[in-house]
């Protein structure tokens, strides 16, 4: 089938678009591998599964890509991908029935050194996973963000444009209401 | 002092990794309980940490990326293929719209150049006339026209029939009745230009008792009636 064009538009003009539709194809691409990843990572710090954790990422590097030309500051790409990973993350987790599949299986899947610490570990992700799902969603992503390749208080308050003060005293207050409901 | 007094030091201490406070230090120096609590809060938090770090930093399957340059091709290739489609179908119905509304436009603008030129011809013709009937029947045509034309009825009720400025009024409505012999006519003619200028005058003029001037008139004199009467105004 023959290409549609415009009765306004030149071929030329076409051709800048059709070139300027696929830099800004290579330049997604070139953050694919990175930013993936980090979608993949936020989505299975919410949701614990990693088949819905990899559904979730999709989903956002999809929904990123298609708002990719629209995004002025492309510097701010990364923040955003976390914005959006971690919203839909949450939604994905707020279906009860995925819920339940997903504690059943993260609870096998887990990685177990020995088979005496199976039992505590798994409790105590458990118990960790619950404490984390009464945080505040605030809390949670500064907790989640920190945990994610070790990312200083700096980049997180990078990522999430906020004040470094701001997100150290989100992240002491998590760590606390945590350990309160670990104790 | 109490161990109690150190309980929220010990637990800022073990949540923030920072170095002790000399004051907790000296406590800690001589006070087993406090260093055991210490000792288990950051056990805790080391805890919460690795098992955090341990959930979140999980790579991907390796097929992940694969997977996601696919569904980047196959959204890259849907969206041509519906920019397409909503090209053609844009184009289809701009096409239908201009089909349809073409008659539309082109009866409202002959209408309207009609409605421009009708009014001040009909009354120059009536004039020179001095008869009744060719206004009449001038006046029921245009309403035929009018009635059985919804498109251009509207666009000639918007039409002003003769614009007179309002001081000239009363006048027009002598003038009207005296070469159509219809003062109902002339009423109606005033009363729709009264009503576009309502902004301005909202009184409608009074039309008295119009004495219906003899028809056989020659045209100076009407003239030179219309001019007395204007001038007693």
């Amino acid at each position: 089938m023959q290409e549609f064009t415009w009765p306004g538009r030149t071929a030329e003009t076409e051709l800048a678009l059709d070139l300027e539709k696929a830099a800004l194809r290579r330049e997604f691409e070139q953050r694919l591998e990175e930013c993936g990843t980090l979608a993949f990572r936020i989505a299975c710090g919410v949701l614990r599964n990693t088949a819905d954790a990899e559904d979730v990422a999709q989903e956002a590097m999809l929904r990123s890509y298609r708002r990719f030309a629209r995004l002025r500051d492309r510097s701010r790409f990364r923040a955003w991908l976390v914005r959006i990973s971690f919203r839909l993350a949450l939604d994905h987790g707020r279906c009860t029935r995925r819920r339940q599949q997903r504690e059943t299986a993260w609870a096998t899947d887990l990685p177990k050194p020995t088979a005496e610490d199976i039992a505590a570990s798994n409790e105590f992700a458990r118990r960790l996973q619950k404490a984390m799902r009464a945080l505040p969603e605030k809390s949670q992503l500064v907790l989640l963000l920190t945990s994610i390749d070790g990312h200083s208080l700096e980049e997180v308050a990078e990522l999430l444009q906020l004040p470094v003060g701001t997100v150290k005293s989100r992240l002491h207050s998590a760590r606390k209401q945590l350990a309160e409901k670990l104790r | 002092m109490t161990c109690d007094k150190y309980e929220n030091a010990l637990l800022l201490a073990a949540a923030s990794n920072d170095e002790l406070d000399a004051k907790l230090a000296r406590h800690l120096e001589h006070c087993s309980t406090c260093r055991m609590t210490l000792r288990s809060e950051r056990e805790l938090f080391s805890r919460i940490d690795r098992t955090l770090r341990a959930q979140v930093n999980e790579d991907p399957p390796s097929a992940f990326l694969a997977q996601l340059r696919l569904q980047l091709s196959k959204e890259l290739t849907a969206r041509s293929g519906w920019n397409r489609v909503w090209h053609v179908a844009g184009a289809a119905l701009a096409l239908i719209l201009i089909a349809a509304l073409y008659p539309l436009v082109n009866a409202r603008q002959s209408s309207v150049q009609g409605n421009l030129a009708t009014p001040t011809i009909r009354v120059a013709q009536s004039a020179r006339i001095t008869q009744s009937a060719r206004a009449r029947e001038d006046f029921a045509v245009r309403s035929r026209h009018h009635s059985k034309h919804p498109a251009v009825q509207g666009a000639a009720a918007r039409e002003p029939e003769v614009l007179v400025p309002p001081d000239e009024q009363k006048a027009f409505v002598q003038f009207v009745a005296c070469v159509a012999g219809r003062d109902a006519i002339a009423q109606a003619v005033v009363t729709r230009a009264a009503n576009k200028t309502v902004n301005r005058n909202t009184e409608l003029p009074q039309v008295p008792s119009v004495d219906i001037a003899d028809l056989q008139l020659g045209r100076a004199r009407q003239e030179e009636w219309i001019n007395q009467t204007g001038s007693s105004e």
